[in-house]
């Protein structure tokens, strides 16, 4: 227990750093059951935060509540210290939240490059008349949209697979297509669900490198993983256990928790 | 040289089209005016279902509204035709919003048994209100729809006007479903959380097609009203709004093009069959089992497919 003090107490917010995200008390449970009680933590500007925790300890739930798929039972959540409690999903999305799935979802009849265009979906203008009538704005922004989406498309290697059926590529190239349709947007805060899910040793190599690269851009990333190596990447790590986090800091520091390695890795 | 084979056979089948009222008898160009109408009352279907993901069996309510107002219009307040048409696509899409809003929140089956209850509850209303629609009885004498003084009043003056009107909404939603809304539709189609996560507004959206969908079927109606000079509660009935799902099941259903196969088929494939006699019915239901069955992708899947196998054979 002294040692999960000691880890709370490291600074999971350097002061030089305003957090982009804010849980303040956030509770939520299930009829009876509960499964987040009283979680606190903030995901700082430019930096990745982790949250691990084995199955059913709130994970997805936490998730969820930011993304505004949940709406908590207590707390508040803050972007950029706004409070976005009545926000819907896609209001989220137009200040800049993004978040991908633990099962892609990709757009599977769709093309690579449509999936990535549809990620610019929240900065396009041209409505149902202007598209029917071919109008020349909407013409222009269509040409913006295909021409920016395939820059992020060249960014993540699927320069070759534009045209290419989403639905009929393996789970690992889906993964980079969320990943490129997630990143087009430029959003201010990534969530990760479980990117490495499904994927092979050699995938998850490359997916790292693909969030170290969208953190050096500036994304700040909140990311959900089992994968303890994956893991490190993050600056800082919370550990969720039973709907409460009993631990935060470094990746080092918490997979030395004994409380960590009792509750997640089987002691 | 693909481009000018594209261009020829386009050509080829505009002077078809153009020269068919010519060598056709007034029976076949009924059946091609009726596809025509199908083709406009279908596609709004089709929008719905191959872009949207959403099963309408409500289009015979907007196809009577459309029916209804023009018949209303015209022959009970003596209004030009064009009001009748006007009338008709205002009050589709204002019910459509109305029930379109709180509906389109269901997703699946129950969206699709909502739409059923409409088309059925549509159905008796046109039946009830006899004041407005004659009940069963109908609407007759209706006038021949007459535009800027030019009286479409044979069929095949009637032909030259649905088709182009065909084609034109046929144009117009081949950009919308290129365009930017119809990225996010096909979108919300394929996986609703991920476009909502985009900032894809679906409960808008789906309403906005809900209306055109509306509009469209309205205007199906009006056109319809006008060619049978008669109409009555038995044109607008769930069988109907059921034929117009077929429109784009049969055709493929995000085919935009291919409601017009659609459209042709459920038009002449009962004429063909009827030669047949009371069993013509069964046959068409056998014939629809096949096309689903066999061609998954729909008409335009299939011949997708045999394209190919003929290009690959001769290379």
């Amino acid at each position: 227990m002294s040692g999960v003090v000691e880890l709370q107490s490291l600074p999971s917010r350097p002061p030089h750093l305003p957090a982009t995200l804010e849980l303040s008390g956030i509770a939520h449970s299930f009829g009876g059951f509960k499964v987040l009680s009283d979680v606190n933590f903030a995901v700082p500007q430019g930096q990745i935060v982790g949250l691990i925790g084995p199955n059913g300890s709130g994970k997805s739930t936490c998730f969820n509540i930011v993304s505004g798929f949940l709406s908590p039972k207590a707390g508040r959540v803050l972007l950029s210290g706004r409070d976005m409690a009545a926000d819907s999903i896609q209001a989220r999305t137009r200040q800049g939240l993004m978040r991908t799935f633990q099962t892609p979802k990709v757009f599977e009849r769709m093309s690579v490059l449509e999936n990535v265009m549809v990620g610019l979906h929240k900065d396009g203008r041209s409505g149902i008349l202007a598209s029917m009538l071919r109008t020349p704005s909407a013409r222009r922004e269509l040409d913006r949209l295909r021409n920016t989406a395939e820059g992020a498309c060249r960014k993540f290697g699927l320069g070759k697979l534009l045209d290419a059926q989403t639905g009929r590529l393996p789970a690992g190239q889906r993964r980079v297509v969320e990943l490129a349709r997630a990143y087009v947007g430029a959003p201010r805060l990534l969530l990760l669900d479980e990117p490495s899910s499904g994927l092979n040793t050699e995938e998850i190599e490359q997916l790292r490198g693909w969030i170290a690269m969208l953190n050096s851009e500036g994304m700040t990333i909140l990311l959900v993983s089992h994968d303890m190596g994956l893991m490190t990447i993050a600056d800082t790590v919370h550990a969720l256990y039973f709907g409460e986090i009993i631990a935060s800091g470094p990746m080092t520091a918490i997979q030395a928790d004994p409380r960590v390695r009792e509750a997640y890795l089987g002691g | 040289m693909n481009k000018l084979r594209r261009s020829l056979l386009l050509l080829l089948l505009v002077l078809a089209w153009a020269l068919a009222p010519l060598l056709l008898s007034r029976h076949l160009i009924d059946l091609f005016v009726f596809a025509g109408l199908f083709t406009i009352g279908g596609l709004g279907v089709g929008l719905l279902l191959g872009q949207c993901g959403i099963v309408n069996l409500a289009q015979a309510l907007f196809y009577g509204i459309g029916a209804y107002s023009s018949a209303y219009v015209t022959v009970q307040l003596g209004l030009p035709s064009l009001t009748g048409f006007l009338a008709g696509m205002l009050a589709s899409a204002l019910i459509a919003i109305a029930v379109g809003w709180p509906v389109l929140r269901l997703t699946g089956f129950f969206l699709a048994l909502a739409t059923l209850a409409l088309s059925l509850i549509g159905n008796v209303l046109f039946f009830e209100w006899d004041w407005l629609t004659g009940g069963t009885l109908g609407i007759g004498g209706i006038p021949k729809l007459s535009i800027f003084g030019f009286a479409f009043d044979t069929p095949e003056r009637v032909y030259y006007l649905v088709w182009p009107i065909a084609i034109l909404v046929l144009l117009l939603a081949d950009n919308l479903v290129r365009g930017r809304p119809g990225l996010a539709m096909r979108a919300m189609r394929d996986a609703a959380p991920a476009a909502e996560v985009l900032g894809v507004d679906m409960h808008r959206l789906k309403t906005a097609m809900f209306v055109i969908c509306a509009m469209l079927g309205s205007l199906a109606g009006s056109l319809f009203a006008h060619y049978v000079s008669y109409i009555s509660v038995q044109s607008f009935t769930v069988e109907r709004s059921i034929a117009f799902l077929l429109i784009p099941v049969v055709a493929g259903s995000a085919s935009v093009w291919g409601i017009i196969a659609g459209a042709l088929f459920v038009t002449f494939i009962p004429e063909l069959l009827s030669g047949f006699g009371d069993i013509h019915q069964v046959l068409f239901g056998l014939a629809l089992v096949l096309v689903v069955t066999l061609l998954p992708d729909g008409l335009i899947g299939g011949a997708d497919r045999l394209a190919q196998l003929l290009k690959r054979r001769m290379a």
